[in-house]
């Protein structure tokens, strides 16, 4: 008994006393973001301007918001990696650093072009950091609109996050985590998106969805189109998208559907060595918002409405796809749906990129109203 | 069995004398000795344990009033018995009998009258709804509460003897026909094998024949309350009475009976299910919740979700010492207040409660010794603790309670990881009265899972538990 | 319960030592070596072993429920079963240690990095001698204990239906694979823990279902690589899971309740149970071979002695990869043993009964 006493007494004094992480010697990690450097004379690698924000409760004044990022501290530096980055930061502050808390990386658009793997693969090696890290492009310098404070805004960094949550919750862009982006990027049926984020006087703007070749940027979907990008991509729950019908003989005729619901299939059939495939989406909302000359309540009318509503998006959904085809990018993901079907050789052998940008896709969208709020005409 | 005393000295089949036996009491000045010359009639007893109406009623008058000659005729009626060893002589007027000597024989008369508490509610054993009658000091009122419930002649007890100086009586009470014979005989075993001079407590007893005494966890149950002691009767389960404790022992026990409380049987099924799995989730809050603070404020911030972060950081930036000290300061505190306030009467110990729990929690977070976010989760564990019914479970869960902070501290989620696992170890080896102690878990049986971790209706309930071991499995069809 | 096992812990303590550090990386194992939908292999494996336990009730019922010790002790001279034994004990060991040093080297990759692993052993170990010592019912018991806390957190894999998408998993089968025959013993290394079941001879009830009770196990044990494959198939792209490391962590820290997140620093210690439980079985097979070597001892010191001397060969091999090559060749050598040790037996008995073989 005294014996095994004196173990447990040896063994407390013996504490795991190296790894541990007091909470309030902590600096947490919360944004990240990478641009590159300005070149400086006689360097011959390009350099990476990393910055990092770190909340720190207690400094400033009490609240976050409404007074704009007084609680927090702002670092940066510039090196050749982002581990390294992080040893030249650990010097600037008397915090510990760590990134399990870590919510989301901004990365500039011009690195973005260049491809931002490298980094990726680093934030996924790291067992701290967790999956559901936010990836974002910054049309601009990433540094710079995370370097300002936003007055009426919390903090950059939760303001950015919070942006990102709500706005991906009406499909106006996806909500790119770490695990999304790595999925996407190994599959060669897909490639990955991100949005896209920008500064814009005093606050920042959702500034449309980043599709990638690979881990290259390469194209940009406009916000306007990103409803109809989504319609395309995914099956979607939530969203509203504006139509505008006039045209023809019609003239001043708007319609918005809100509270999407949506179902997208794909078929596809062979023909003439590559493939035609079919986009169907069957999509309901209600319409809460009409201005025109036809009536709501009439059946004939509104399945008019519904029709021109269709034909709209059709004509949108057919310029994007078009788009996406000349440069190459497979953003929707039609090459997992043509896989699925396919012999393992066959899939393997084809070059898929080249069929993509030849293929024939055609869309078809079936529109529903749902209701038509409370109202009669 | 001999205790190296030389002022007790027993000495069998001696003949009784009144000289013999004022000898023995030499100096016991409460010792009452009355002569009666007219009748030769001289009476030995202790005054404060015989009922005095009932002497004079069946002793004095009688004999009083009788001519001479038929003194002995009243003597030889029921109520007295001739004792021919001064041995069991002595041993009655210990026990509250009254010795009667005449001619040179002697006789013991049972007057057994003491005073003794009231039959009241237990103060550690309180249910909302049900009986609220208790077991007092004195064995045989406890067995009268008992047998006035029981009215069946296969209720059994067993005398025994406990303690060389104090010589307590133990009942050994079973169903015959429902327990197991095996348990008695070993039950029966082991007290006979203790020495020791004085037991005081039912709880104190269980710990001499304990399997593991140096277990931190109770392998005997203990209960105050006569309907429990009933119904563990009637589980198949034998009861221990002890003389001068209101502590009644049930043996074999298995770990999830202390679980258990009476008023989950008063209620309805669903309730009482509701409120089982409520203990069950408490005993998970009591062992963990302090613990996993202290490890996720020391290792693995990580797992803190956003909006608590920087609450959480806040509350914890004033406080000069690592997690692990403040967790264990504000634990020995609340274990210092509730210490204070079982040993303070009623009315002080109510002001403590305040005083402790409000002003000096909160003063402890202004001055910056705590964080607000572990007094909360001291604060629940605390009341998690004490929603466990059996005193004594609940006191040994406190103290795991330590041994899980401390190894969360060392090593963070592994060391809690690392802490439950040494206690599964170890209450895997427990065994109550040689079976196991983590029954109906481990030996597996679902059965008995309708009555451990939910409370099944009573329709569901028709067997008996497994751990009683009992011939007669089927309690009686409850008819629809 | 006092005398014989019951087949519910059987089976239990077969699901508990089969399940061990190799569900972390399982998924990424069957993506490298079976290739696409290498889930399906697993039904092949688990037939494997099937197929031992079968082996094994033969000798049962050959030997009618005598302990293999006795069956070699009749009919072999001390002789042969001298190195017989000693292998036996020598492999068992090691392979019972090693594996929990990589669970410890495996859980360090996520927490304490710095922390001597040779310490957090210690701890480990302590624990598992107070297990060992206490003898084969107590060890089942826990065992039981064990199994329904980590069992719940199948239900986790709930959180991932959603995520799940059926066109992840493609129509292709076992292409791409690599190193199949090397790659498929390791996978069915993580089969092994049944031949123990060899040494409960003595201790169970033969009227009771006892081979049934190994093969339900079995099959708990198939669900359950079963289920988390699957998910990882489906919730991970093909060549994103050939990639990763240890999958089920990094599905584990996918999870996000509103008061907590990142659990899988908590069910990753917790997992430890699992591998407790290996080890404390295998350096339980070595005590009993050891018993029948040296009669005299007394069983608690051969436990002492043998978990001591495990823990002195694992401060051997220090990192991960030097870990994971030790497994892989004493995996070998308990894959051989789970196949070589049935056969030799029924060889020794078939002749034993001068080739009467009971049907």
């Amino acid at each position: 008994m005294l014996r095994r006493l004196l173990i447990v007494t040896l063994l407390v004094v013996v504490t795991g006393c190296g790894d541990q992480r007091i909470l309030e010697r902590l600096g947490f990690i919360q944004t990240t973001s990478y641009d590159i450097a300005p070149s400086s004379e006689g360097e011959s690698e390009q350099k990476l301007l990393i910055s990092v924000t770190i909340p720190r409760p207690d400094s400033g004044s009490e609240t976050g918001s409404g007074s704009g990022g007084v609680n927090r501290e702002f670092l940066t530096t510039v090196s050749s990696t982002g581990k390294e980055s992080r040893i030249n930061l650990s010097r600037q502050t008397e915090l510990q650093l760590v990134s399990g808390q870590l919510r989301n990386t901004l990365f500039g658009l011009s690195l973005a072009k260049q491809g931002i793997w490298q980094h990726i693969d680093t934030l996924v090696r790291d067992p701290s950091i967790s999956p559901r890290v936010k990836i974002t492009i910054v049309n601009g310098n990433a540094h710079d609109l995370l370097a300002k404070n936003y007055p009426f805004h919390p903090r950059t960094g939760q303001y950015i996050t919070r942006m990102l949550d709500k706005e991906s919750l009406s499909q106006v862009v996806p909500s790119t985590t770490l695990y999304q982006f790595t999925k996407d990027y190994f599959d060669d049926g897909i490639d990955p998106i991100a949005p896209i984020i920008k500064e814009s006087g005093e606050s920042i703007k959702i500034d449309g969805i980043a599709l990638f070749q690979k881990d290259r940027y390469v194209m940009k979907v406009e916000p306007k189109q990103a409803i109809i990008f989504a319609l395309l991509r995914t099956n979607i729950k939530q969203g509203d998208i504006s139509l505008d019908l006039s045209g023809g003989n019609r003239e001043h005729e708007h319609v918005t559907f809100s509270s999407l619901v949506s179902h997208r299939s794909v078929k596809m059939k062979p023909s003439k060595g590559s493939f035609h495939v079919d986009i169907n989406i069957k999509m309901e909302g209600s319409v809460l918002e009409y201005f025109g000359a036809l009536d709501l309540e009439s059946e004939k009318d509104r399945s008019t409405i519904e029709k021109l509503a269709s034909e709209q998006i059709q004509a949108k959904a057919k310029e994007l796809i078009a788009a996406m085809q000349s440069n190459r990018v497979d953003s929707l993901g039609l090459g997992k749906n043509i896989r699925s079907t396919l012999q393992y050789a066959k899939w393997h052998n084809m070059d898929w990129r080249d069929t993509y940008q030849h293929m024939d896709v055609q869309c078809h969208v079936k529109v529903r109203i749902k209701d038509y709020g409370m109202f009669t005409k | 069995m001999k205790v190296e005393d030389n002022t007790i000295s027993e000495e069998a089949n001696v003949l009784p004398s009144l000289q013999h036996t004022l000898d023995n009491f030499k100096d016991c000045m409460d010792l009452v000795h009355r002569t009666f010359p007219s009748i030769d009639v001289s009476l030995v007893y202790f005054g404060h344990l015989v009922g005095s109406d009932a002497l004079y009623q069946d002793v004095v008058l009688p004999l009083t009033t009788a001519h001479e000659n038929e003194v002995q005729t009243q003597l030889t009626r029921n109520q007295f018995k001739q004792t021919t060893d001064s041995k069991t002589l002595i041993k009655g007027i210990l026990s509250g009998e009254a010795a009667i000597f005449h001619k040179d024989n002697a006789y013991l008369i049972d007057l057994f009258k003491p005073d003794a508490r009231s039959i009241q509610q237990s103060e550690a054993e309180a249910v909302i709804t049900g009986p609220h009658d208790s077991f007092i000091e004195t064995a045989s009122a406890n067995l009268s509460l008992i047998r006035r419930r029981i009215k069946s002649s296969h209720l059994k007890a067993i005398k025994l003897e406990v303690g060389e100086v104090t010589k307590s009586t133990l009942y050994l009470l079973y169903i015959e026909g429902i327990a197991n014979m095996e348990y008695v005989r070993e039950l029966t075993n082991r007290i006979n094998l203790i020495e020791i001079d004085a037991v005081h407590d039912g709880n104190m007893l269980i710990q001499y024949i304990d399997d593991f005494p140096n277990s931190v966890f109770p392998l005997f149950s203990t209960t105050e309350r006569t309907d429990t002691a009933v119904s563990k009767l009637v589980a198949g389960r034998i009861i221990g009475v002890l003389d001068g404790s209101p502590s009644v022992f049930a043996a074999p026990s298995s770990f999830f009976e202390f679980m258990a409380s009476p008023d989950d049987y008063y209620q309805r099924w669903t309730t009482g299910t509701a409120i089982r799995i409520l203990r069950f989730i408490a005993l998970i809050i009591t062992l963990t919740f302090t613990a996993f603070y202290v490890s996720v404020t020391t290792y693995h911030y990580e797992m803190i979700p956003e909006a608590l972060l920087l609450t959480i950081t806040q509350s914890r930036s004033k406080v000069p010492f690592p997690p692990i000290y403040e967790a264990l300061l504000m634990e020995v505190t609340i274990e210092l207040l509730r210490e204070a306030g079982a040993r303070l009467p009623t009315k002080i110990g109510q002001t403590i409660g305040i005083v402790g729990g409000i002003v000096i929690g909160q003063a402890a977070v202004q001055a910056g010794f705590t964080s607000n976010i572990l007094i909360i989760a001291v604060a629940s564990s605390a009341i998690a603790s004490f929603v466990i019914p059996s005193y004594v479970m609940s006191a040994s869960i406190r103290l795991i309670r330590f041994g899980l902070i401390i190894m969360a501290g060392i090593l963070g989620d592994f060391g809690i990881a690392l802490g439950i696992a040494y206690l599964v170890v170890h209450l895997s080896g427990l065994t109550s009265l040689n079976s196991s102690y983590l029954t109906p878990v481990s030996p597996n049986n679902f059965n008995d899972w309708r009555d451990v971790f939910i409370r099944a209706p009573f329709w569901a309930l028709r067997r008996r538990p497994t751990q009683s071991r009992s011939a007669n499995v089927v309690r009686n069809r409850m008819k629809k | 319960m006092k005398e014989k096992l019951h087949p519910f812990h059987i089976s239990v303590l077969v699901f508990m030592i089969q399940c061990g550090v190799v569900i972390f990386f399982l998924p990424r194992l069957l993506a490298q070596h079976m290739g696409y939908n290498g889930w399906v292999s697993l039904l092949f494996f688990s037939a494997i072993a099937a197929f031992n336990i079968c082996l094994i009730s033969i000798v049962y019922r050959l030997g009618n429920g005598r302990s293999i010790f006795q069956i070699f002790e009749q009919s072999l001279p001390r002789l042969l079963t001298f190195p017989i034994y000693t292998f036996l004990i020598g492999v068992w060991t090691i392979l019972g240690c090693i594996a929990a040093k990589q669970y410890i080297i495996i859980f360090q990759v996520f927490v304490f990095p710095t922390t001597p692993p040779m310490y957090m052993k210690l701890l480990f170990d302590i624990i598992a001698c107070s297990l060992i010592i206490k003898g084969i019912y107590n060890i089942s018991k826990a065992a039981t204990v064990f199994f329904w806390l980590v069992i719940w957190t199948i239900l986790l894999l709930l959180f991932f239906i959603k995520g799940f998408e059926w066109v992840n998993l493609t129509p292709f089968f076992f292409h791409e694979s690599s190193n199949t025959i090397a790659g498929g013993l390791s996978i069915f290394t993580a089969f092994l823990g049944y031949e123990l079941t060899l040494l409960l001879f003595p201790y169970v009830d033969p009227k009771k279902g006892f081979i049934k009770a190994v093969y339900f196990g079995n099959l708990l044990t198939t669900l359950t690589y079963l289920g988390v494959s699957f998910i990882c198939y489906g919730f991970y792209s093909f060549n994103q899971l050939t990639k990763m490391k240890f999958p089920l962590i990094d599905l584990l820290a996918y999870i996000r309740f509103p008061f907590i997140e990142r659990v899988e620093n908590i069910f990753i210690a917790m997992y430890l149970i699992t591998s407790l439980m290996s080890m404390t079985m295998y350096i339980w097979a070595a005590t009993e071979t050891a018993q029948s070597l040296i009669p005299k001892a007394n069983k608690r010191w051969i436990a002492v002695v043998l978990v001591c001397a495990a823990y002195a060969v694992s401060w051997f091999p220090d990192v991960l990869s030097e870990v994971e090559l030790w497994l892989k060749y004493f995996g070998y050598m308990a894959v051989g043993i789970a196949f070589g040790l049935p056969l030799m037996l029924i060889a020794i008995l078939v002749i034993h009964n001068g080739g009467r073989k009971i049907a």
